[in-house]
């Protein structure tokens, strides 16, 4: 693997890395977070199946991706009852009228 | 019984029994309509946390036979089992059996009990395997399954506003700090070629740009089940607005979980030459100053409890920075002291705030929070309650003969014994501070024992036996502990032991 595949490759991963974290920060609907967490843990996934590539161990690479995808599916599923939950007993969406309690 | 069976069984058990409590559980609550049945999950769940103990016994009375560690494969996944593993799983699993006795009131009456007690045995199971992982990704995975346990653990009154935004806010911060482990460990991959931790360690000679931003992406991943100070904004709603038996579980046991998985990964690349110590010693501090500063200001009791919680985790940051950075093994056994104290006595306060809690608001189908006016006189009414809150109160704040004191005690004595000025320095401060702790433990024992009843007290139901029992069993665990300190150095001792060859130099 030469160097300008693994520089696309890792540039790719920071950008998506990036667009997800800046989801995260700036957006206040519930759904939208939880999509920004999302697609940082597609950026994270990347890097994990190129890493195994680059070493020699595609499968490896490939087979953590995937427990990753596992894991990922399940907080998401979780994150997206809790906000069914919130739109049903708070009525709203937006994260800065969920939180009333104090610091 | 074979040590390799009884270890497979350790991990797996758990796993299956969480399942079977769901279904039968599950299809009791739905077939049966008489209100006043218990549901069996409750039983199955003590019933699954005891066998477990016992395929425990075994795997100790092998482990201690054979020598310190037991290797074992389940084909390219390696576990090791050592002196941090056996600290962890027993004391997770004497906590998650009190906790299961004491919720047997506190969730009786809700709805999704069953769900409760799967929920529960699932996460003892990862904190088991947790620590027993020898492969970074795979100390993930448990991990992670911990976490998302403890998400929908916290998130039990699912029609409380306060608990959904305290589900919420969880969710979020782990689960981005989650990431960062995954693209730490990617990083680390990257570099070295292997995720085993002790290959990892063989392997590394000098620190990397990579290995040096993989190390940090985990500090902060892991920072966040830590609640060091700029990530802690999870941990006070969520301590506060779950069950009480789930706040003594998280505050007792998932931090310091999430402490040893960091000291787990970063002794991996410890060599790597960064100084990781200093910088867990910096977060200790922080979380010491900011943990009693903030828990001085509180009004709701439980959330006094977790923001004390915070500059619990500082003393242990700063006995594992000393052992990671200065050598200094009893400043790391010391550490590991504090943190079975630390367990025992957190859960004690949390599950005798949460019988005030239950007994005052929630059995009247109430959701308020427990605020110190609450207590005002609680003696008078609850006398043994308010005893076991103020043995766990003053031993929190350190106060001789309590466990809370040995342990900062020897934590200190250690970190003292590296002969660092600054250590010295630190020395002092982390004394001032458990000093200045005081200032929020010791009125709360006046306010039960001198001020007249408050009309709540005096309206409260009277206490079950389901809570009695562990309320006892820790009671006497923190004061024998304060005078016998010494009946736990075969735990404490290889425990320290086995974090200290991996950061020896």
């Amino acid at each position: 693997m030469n160097i300008s595949t693994s520089m696309i490759v890792l540039t790719a991963v920071m950008g998506l890395f990036g667009i997800g974290l800046y989801c995260l920060l700036i957006t206040r609907n519930l759904i939208r977070v939880l999509v920004g967490l999302q697609i940082m843990v597609k950026g994270a996934m990347l890097v994990l199946v190129f890493v195994g590539q680059s070493q020699g161990q595609p499968s490896l690479g490939q087979s953590m991706a995937l427990t990753v995808i596992v894991a990922d599916t399940i907080v998401a599923v979780v994150g997206l009852a809790l906000a069914v939950q919130v739109k049903r007993s708070i009525g709203t969406l937006d994260i800065a009228d969920i939180s009333k309690l104090k610091r | 019984m074979d040590v390799n069976t009884a270890f497979s069984w350790l991990l797996i058990f758990p796993m299956i029994s969480s399942a079977v409590i769901y279904l039968v559980g599950r299809t009791f609550s739905r077939s049966v309509k008489i209100e006043n049945r218990t549901n069996p999950a409750r039983w199955l769940a003590l019933l699954a946390l005891l066998v477990t103990g016992v395929f425990l016994y075994f795997v100790i009375k092998n482990v201690f036979s054979t020598g310190q560690t037991h290797y074992q494969n389940f084909g390219e996944v390696w576990f090791r089992f050592d002196g941090i593993s056996l600290l962890l799983s027993l004391l997770v699993l004497v906590l998650g059996i009190l906790v299961t006795i004491y919720s047997f009131t506190y969730v009786g009456k809700e709805p999704g009990e069953e769900k409760f007690y799967a929920l529960l045995v699932i996460m003892i199971g990862a904190i088991n395997g947790l620590g027993c992982a020898l492969d970074l990704f795979n100390l993930w995975v448990w991990f992670e399954v911990m976490t998302i346990s403890s998400i929908v653990l916290v998130a039990f009154y699912k029609d409380q506003a306060a608990s959904l935004e305290a589900g919420v806010k969880y969710l979020i911060q782990s689960a981005t700090g989650s990431v960062m482990v995954v693209l730490g460990i990617a990083l680390i991959f990257l570099e070295t070629g292997t995720l085993n931790i002790e290959t990892l360690r063989m392997s590394i000679s000098s620190p990397t740009p990579f290995l040096i931003i993989g190390g940090a992406l985990m500090v902060i991943g892991f920072g966040v089940k830590i609640a060091m100070v700029p990530l802690h904004t999870w941990l006070p709603d969520a301590h506060s607005q779950a069950p009480s038996g789930i706040s003594a579980m998280l505050s007792g046991v998932v931090i310091e979980v999430g402490l040893i998985a960091l000291l787990r990964a970063l002794g991996g690349i410890a060599l790597s030459g960064g100084r990781w110590g200093y910088l867990l010693i910096g977060f200790g501090v922080l979380n010491m100053i900011v943990g009693n500063l903030l828990a001085l200001r509180q009004k709701e009791v439980k959330r006094m409890l977790a923001y004390s919680s915070l500059s619990h985790v500082g003393y242990m940051l700063l006995g594992f920075g000393v052992l990671i950075s200065l050598n200094g093994l009893m400043a790391g056994v010391g550490a590991i002291f504090h943190l079975i104290t630390h367990g025992l006595m957190k859960s004690l306060a949390f599950l005798a705030a949460g019988v005030f809690l239950y007994n005052f608001h929630i059995s009247k189908g109430s959701h308020k929070p427990l605020i110190l006016d609450d207590l005002n006189g609680a003696s008078r009414k609850y006398p043994f309650t308010a005893f076991a809150f103020s043995i766990a109160l003053l031993s929190l704040g350190g106060l001789p003969p309590l466990a809370g004191f040995m342990s900062k005690w020897q934590l200190l004595a250690g970190v003292a014994q590296t002969q660092n000025t600054i250590m010295i320095v630190l020395v002092v401060f982390a004394g001032l501070m458990s000093v200045l702790s005081l200032g929020y433990y010791a009125p709360l024992v006046n306010r039960m024992y001198r001020k007249e009843p408050a009309a709540i007290v005096m309206e409260g139901e009277p206490v079950s036996i389901w809570m009695y029992i562990p309320m006892v069993i820790l009671t006497l665990a923190v004061v024998v502990l304060g005078f016998v300190p010494s009946i736990l150095y075969w735990l404490t001792g290889p425990a320290g032991y086995s974090l200290f060859i991996f950061f020896g130099q």
